[in-house]
């Protein structure tokens, strides 16, 4: 008898969790095709199903909501900060990893010491520097700003570095590689696990921030706003009550890309964050 | 380190004195300690950058700098021109430009010494091979070195220059802010600020029945650090407890458990928080179900829910939206946790379970003995840095408690609410209320706690010799 409760037990208590965890996740679902606009605070379906949030989504786009704009904004911001930031962690991995130059321990704690001040605090320096180098409002000052930091979060990337053996760079220098050679030949190849983790952290930054973008972005025009930007404005009290179910509409198809990213690398994904880890 | 900087500086010494009259002169003209080894093209590019330097420095920062004692005295000032019926603006200071330009100009001028220090330093190594009749290197060979011996400089440079403009000068810049009475009364281009000294930091740890910075810091920074520890350990735990149940070889269907978690990842943090923030809001679908079942009366006689109200505060009442926060993060933060811990739980070497299993081992023993032991091995530097990132964990508070007003006057005058972490509180002061000058002096607060918080316990990381254990 006991036999059989146990198991049962324990998958009615995981289901439980499932089902707890869920929630939020149909109710975004279910109201985005609700086919009323605001928030619906009586019931959780909704009265009457249509599909109609989505189709304003994509095809009537007006003065606050302008969703393939935003879709594509992201899209390209989300693209080149992720080349960038993970040449910028790869770069800077393998010249503390792996060689040795005077004051190399002295600039990686300056780095990591700059890795800990607030983000939140430097941002309105931050839009300073960008008003005086003409950068504002502008997609490629957002790239610059999620990218142009990224060497300083070296440290998974070089823990996993220092995993990789001696002997095998050894051996390629006594046949005549440089070290240029050796980077690019036998280090990037071996740390795909680790190009993965950097290119998922990378890429979904600019779908996630909406304050630095706010920030940047002061334009009143929705074409220039980002998907993170323009979802939050749309729930804003002004607009929550026109505009929520087409806001849950909008979280479902920004869930989209970021699914794909996460299924084609999710074997990765772990792999990636404690092979460095497991390792040393 | 410091023997480094010493021997910097002694290098330098010697080379300086030691050198022939070519690399002396090289200190005031770059390039002509290479003119006279035949580096011809060197000599050209370092030249060229020395002309850059100064015609921005005289160009450009210089004229900033020289204010930079007193932030400015001229204010902006409209003089209704009659002759030309249109408003003339005189010739005003802006005292946030002066500052940042004067920031950037000081950089400039310390990386212009240090390249000048280690240019008489090549300079004489050069001098010495030509003495001994060494080869020196053509410009090719050089650029060749590049990729070679010297490829830490290739590496280095461009990431470096992108963390000067977005971390350096901002995080100086914002240093210097903490020390001016930048604030909303005093805002360039209108109003000039200047330098106050300390007393911002004064006014950090004053409560009077006005300034009340020192009531709502205390308490703020209690629950920063309340918030950072629950954080933590709660979805670390349940993240790898929730691995373990999964992993667990009675269970079926490992994989569908494990991607119906994964799925609330897919969505984007400030669209799930958003969301549940709306569903437990006073008057959302959480109350109005808890109402139809007779929750809130419930609540109400048992006297959790004062007798006024007609919802259960989840998100709108201290204490109730403190633990509401705890336990929504827990919602958001053990899928993640869950992840890697499957990761690490499936490298457990397998020969220790088997013998502690054929030792006679319990289940439950095995988990805390070996398992937990092992998971805390691995993720002991990880949860560190877990910690610092809750105590910058702006978007769970920030969106769950967007609409959260306080009616505690004491936190009000200084801007602050029962639920704010100290990052947050001090994003309203810059966003709402400009008041820039107390939020950098609570940004440096945040930095010194995460900083010592790192280096306790990073030193060893860093300074030992562990880095090169495993190779």
């Amino acid at each position: 008898m006991k036999k059989v409760i146990r198991p049962v037990l324990r998958h009615l208590f995981l289901a439980f969790l499932a089902f707890v965890w869920l929630i939020p996740i149909v109710w975004l679902f279910v109201t985005s095709l609700s086919s009323y606009k605001g928030i619906n605070t009586m019931h959780f379906f909704p009265d009457k199903w249509s599909i109609d949030n989505y189709v304003q989504l994509f095809t009537r786009p007006d003065t606050v909501a302008n969703f393939p704009a935003w879709f594509k904004n992201s899209f390209i911001i989300g693209v080149f900060t992720c080349m960038i930031s993970v040449v910028f962690v790869l770069m800077v991995s393998y010249a503390f990893s792996c060689m040795r130059f005077a004051s190399r321990k002295k600039l990686m704690s300056f780095y990591i010491i700059l890795d800990m001040f607030p983000g939140v605090l430097s941002m309105i320096a931050i839009y300073f520097v960008m008003k005086l180098l003409g950068l504002t409002n502008s997609i490629f000052g957002l790239i610059v700003i999620y990218s142009a930091g990224s060497g300083l979060g070296y440290l998974i990337c070089k823990g996993f570095f220092d995993t990789i053996p001696l002997s095998l760079r050894e051996s390629a220098k006594l046949e005549g590689a440089s070290e240029y050679t050796i980077f690019t030949k036998i280090v990037i190849p071996l740390s795909k696990p680790m190009i993965v983790y950097t290119v998922i952290n990378a890429f979904l930054a600019p779908w996630m921030d909406f304050v630095m973008a706010r920030l940047m972005i002061r334009s009143k025009d929705p074409v220039n706003w980002t998907v993170a930007m323009g979802l939050f404005n749309l729930v804003q009290r002004t607009l929550v009550g026109d505009y929520f179910s087409v806001f849950c509409a909008g979280g479902i198809i920004v869930a989209i890309p970021i699914s794909v990213l996460f299924l084609i690398m999710q074997r990765f994904y772990v792999e990636g964050i404690t092979g460095g880890a497991v390792k040393g | 380190m410091k023997k480094e900087r010493e021997s910097f500086l002694r290098n330098f010494i010697e080379a300086f004195t030691k050198g022939d009259i070519f690399t002396k002169l090289s200190i005031l003209i770059f390039g002509t300690g290479y003119v006279a080894r035949g580096q011809y093209v060197k000599a050209v590019i370092l030249q060229i950058v020395q002309v850059l330097f100064f015609v921005f420095t005289f160009g450009f920062s210089l004229n900033y700098m020289s204010k930079l004692g007193t932030l400015g005295t001229i204010q902006r000032e409209e003089i209704f021109d009659p002759k030309t019926l249109s408003k003339v603006v005189n010739d005003y200071d802006n005292s946030l430009m002066i500052l940042l330009c004067g920031v950037i100009g000081i950089i400039f001028i310390f990386l212009y010494i240090l390249l000048s220090l280690s240019n008489v330093k090549a300079c004489y190594e050069l001098q010495c091979l030509k003495k001994d009749g060494k080869h020196i290197n053509t410009f090719s060979e050089d650029l060749k070195d590049l990729f070679n011996h010297k490829f830490h400089i290739t590496l280095l440079t461009l990431p470096s220059i992108g963390i000067l403009l977005i971390k350096v000068i901002p995080i100086l810049f914002m240093i210097c802010i903490a020390f001016t009475n930048y604030d909303g009364d005093h805002q360039p281009p209108t109003y000039l600020f200047t330098w106050v000294g300390l007393e911002n930091f004064k006014t950090l740890f004053t409560s009077t029945s006005t300034v009340t910075f020192g009531y709502a810091f205390v308490r703020i920074l209690l629950w920063t650090l309340i918030w950072a520890f629950f954080a933590t350990f709660s979805t670390f735990y349940g993240g790898v407890l929730l691995a373990k149940f999964i992993n667990d070889k009675k269970t079926k269907f490992k994989k569908l458990w494990r991607s119906l978690f994964v799925i609330t990842i897919a969505i984007p943090q400030f669209v799930t928080l958003l969301l549940v923030g709306k569903m437990f809001s006073d008057y959302g679908i959480i109350n109005s179900i808890c109402n139809k079942i007779g929750l809130v009366g419930f609540l109400q006689d048992i006297g959790l829910v004062s007798k006024g109200l007609s919802f259960i505060p989840f998100l709108s009442k201290p204490g109730w939206a403190n633990v509401m926060v705890l336990l929504i993060n827990l919602w958001v933060g053990i899928p993640f946790q869950m992840l890697s811990a499957t990761g690490i739980l499936m490298n457990i070497p397998e020969d220790q379970l088997e013998s502690a299993k054929i030792d006679g081992a319990t289940e439950r023993q095995i988990f805390r003995k070996i398992t937990m032991p092992y998971v805390l091995f691995i993720t002991g530097p990880s949860l560190v840095t877990a910690f610092i990132a809750n105590i910058n964990n702006f978007n769970v508070i920030y969106l769950l408690t967007n609409d959260y007003v306080t009616t505690n006057m004491s936190y009000a005058n200084s801007n602050a609410k029962e639920v704010d972490l100290l990052i947050t509180w001090l994003f309203t002061l810059t966003n709402d209320y400009s008041n820039y000058k107390m939020a950098c002096v609570i940004g440096i607060c945040v930095f010194v706690i995460s900083a010592s918080l790192t280096l306790l316990t990073f030193t060893r990381m860093i300074a030992g010799n562990r880095e090169e254990e495993f190779q």
